[in-house]
């Protein structure tokens, strides 16, 4: 709801240019001709049994009872007027989505043709720069299918019989899944058996590598099935795949696993290798810029052919008083073995000791990428070190004394 | 505009009684930022011979792949790093002054080392010298092995009187309960003496086996050992 009211300033702007572009009764024709099709559509399909009259077998079929008309139930009428309501309110959605994203382009005088999503955001960014905190409550313009959810289709027929056979479970999509998790894992059993009994030996290079990926969350489990599920039933999910996923012959069920998996793709840059510049005298240097942790913020320079030289924001490493943030420091280089071999110049501002040297920690591992091998990389990158640490400070709650902590319980 | 904001949700309200609207990407989010890594980031592996190790059976470019969270800010691949010496710090700070608690140890670390050195240097003979530990962080593991309890006694309810069983212990509470006697027996001190100086002494006696912290290990096995007759309440 409230999405949608941040999106009705762009949707004032689709309304005009849709006056503009057709007269209105063309598009209302438009419309009903479309919502008459379907339900004629559907009234054929209910009344499919009477439809062939040049048959052979005309005289002996008893017309009378078959012409009556099959009951429609309650439910499936009360469905069938739901759905052509959104149907529908999805078509206009989409139409006038689409109106307004051709505008936006024509005022951001690019051509409508090529007007991606992407293009999309950057436009509302720029036309409605908002300050407001959270990102989910910024203007958005997105294709109405990504804003309104997607709805079960009817799952019943005319006379009121369910067509999926876990209808009476009250989330057949769910408990479907769990079925073919188990049947699969079943099927596993059964083959295990079978090579044990035929004394052969598994195949060492077919395995499930699953590190890189993980289950989906609970919400995106939800919309791929479209059902509610509890916290329980999402733990069970949970519970059996990862016993599907135990079994040895588990990539077997590839497919059917990875359907329910989601890669990750945090580390897409880590593991990539700049080029380095070079300044006058031929030496390599590569500049890292903002390199963040906790409130400090700065940059920090490598240059390659080097001495160990450590400069922070002007002075050496005794910048820092305490031994740990000058250990800090040093981490990376002596993790890589570069402490002879490189100059570090870092320039940093606020924060603490603590954060700075951290940031800085981040800098030079994130800037060393340039000069150690492939295999140091992995080993950097296992070690942590490329992974940059976004956690903040979490904000006092009020009511209670600090962001966790609450008050001591007292009866009265 | 107005009007046509009523309108449109207007439209929407209809929507939403008929649909059970939830908006696809809403999110429940109450800080600007996580506070936390979340679950599926792995723990750092960074000390030179646990990554040995991996390299050894091929598993690092495996790794690789996944994210890992970063090393704490007390955490390095130094060879000066010790992660029993990083504990022992995180249990003398009080207040999270740990600059100072560092400080602390690193002062009795350097008094084991004095008296070690003068006791080397006071042994007679070759044999004699070479028995003399030298390194204060050897002697702290040595100290803290010697003071890990075997087992406890957990506080059970049967028939209305708690029976103190013996039951046995994990590996983290042994080396809780070694490192809160040793600390406690430090601070069981004269108000002249200072900390350094007291954890020295205490870490050397029960490097040694002898000493309070020892005497209270093995008063807690001989308790034990009186109310074996209670063991089966554990699971009775």
């Amino acid at each position: 709801m409230k999405m949608y009211l941040n999106s009705s300033k762009m949707l004032l702007l689709t309304r005009i240019a849709l006056k503009h572009a057709f007269p209105k009764t063309g598009l209302s024709s438009y419309f009903t001709k479309k919502s008459t099709f379907r339900i004629q559509n559907v009234y054929m399909y209910s009344s499919k049994a009477s439809s062939s009259t040049e048959n052979v077998y005309n005289n002996f079929t008893d017309w009378e009872t078959l012409s009556r008309k099959k009951k429609v139930s309650k439910a499936m009428k009360a469905y069938l007027e739901r759905a052509k309501e959104h149907d529908e309110f999805m078509k206009r959605q989409q139409f006038e989505f689409n109106i307004g994203k051709r505008h936006l382009a024509n005022m951001m005088g690019e051509d409508p043709e090529t007007f991606t999503q992407k293009d999309v955001d950057r436009a509302i960014e720029y036309l409605f720069p908002s300050g407001i905190y959270d990102p989910a409550a910024r203007p958005l313009m997105k294709p109405p299918e990504e804003v309104f959810p997607a709805r079960k289709a009817a799952e019943f027929d005319e006379a009121g019989r369910p067509h999926h056979f876990l209808f009476y479970t009250g989330k057949p999509n769910f408990f479907k899944l769990l079925y073919d998790a188990a049947e699969n894992i079943q099927l596993l059993h059964k083959y295990e058996d079978k090579v044990i009994r035929k004394k052969e030996t598994p195949d060492p290079n077919a395995s499930l590598d699953l590190n890189a990926s993980v289950w989906l969350t609970k919400d995106q489990l939800e919309q791929m099935l479209v059902e509610a599920i509890n916290d329980l039933e999402y733990d069970n999910f949970k519970l059996v795949m990862d016993r599907l996923v135990s079994l040895p012959y588990s990539y077997r069920c590839k497919e059917f696993i990875e359907k329910y998996r989601k890669t990750l793709s945090t580390q897409r840059f880590a593991l990539e290798i700049p080029k380095p510049s070079y300044d006058e005298n031929g030496c390599a240097f590569v500049t890292t810029y903002e390199c963040l942790r906790k409130k400090a913020r700065g940059d920090v320079t490598i240059k390659c052919p080097g001495s160990g030289k450590i400069t922070i924001n002007g002075q050496d490493l005794t910048y820092f008083e305490d031994t740990q943030s000058r250990e800090q420091v040093i981490f990376p280089l002596i993790f890589t073995g570069m402490e002879n071999k490189v100059d570090v110049v870092a320039n940093i501002e606020g924060g603490g000791p603590s954060g700075q040297s951290g940031a800085i920690r981040w800098g030079i591992a994130w800037g060393l990428r340039s000069f150690v091998d492939k295999s140091m990389l992995e080993a950097m990158q296992v070690a942590g070190l490329l992974t940059r640490d976004h956690r903040r400070r979490e904000r006092k709650k009020p009511g209670q004394p600090g962001a966790r902590k609450k008050p001591t319980w007292k009866k009265r | 505009m107005n009007s046509i904001r009523y309108k449109l949700s207007g439209v929407t309200c209809s929507v939403l009684q008929a649909a059970n609207f939830r908006p696809a990407y809403i999110q429940c989010r109450l800080y600007s930022g996580p506070t936390s890594f979340p679950d599926f980031f792995k723990n750092p592996i960074f000390r030179k011979e646990e990554q040995a190790k991996l390299i050894e059976i091929n598993e690092l470019s495996k790794l690789a792949i996944s994210p890992v969270k970063p090393p704490g800010v007390s955490e390095t691949s130094s060879v000066y790093y010790d992660p029993l010496v990083n504990k022992l710090i995180n249990h003398v700070m009080k207040m999270g002054k740990k600059q100072l608690a560092r400080e602390l140890v690193e002062k009795a670390f350097e008094n084991v080392k004095r008296i070690q050195i003068e006791r080397y240097h006071l042994a007679s003979s070759a044999e004699a010298k070479a028995k003399i530990i030298l390194n204060p962080k050897d002697i702290l593991h040595q100290a803290i092995e010697n003071c890990r309890p075997l087992l406890q006694l957990l506080p059970i309810k049967r028939g209305g009187i708690v029976y103190q069983v013996p039951a046995p212990i994990t590996e983290k509470r042994s080396l809780f309960l070694a490192i809160k006697w040793l600390l406690d027996a430090t601070n069981d001190k004269e108000r002249t003496i200072h900390f350094p100086q007291q954890f020295a002494w205490e870490l050397l006696d029960a490097a040694n086996n002898t000493g309070k912290v020892v005497k209270r290990k093995q008063d807690l096995h001989r308790q034990c050992e009186a109310n074996r007759a209670y063991a089966h309440y554990r699971w009775q």
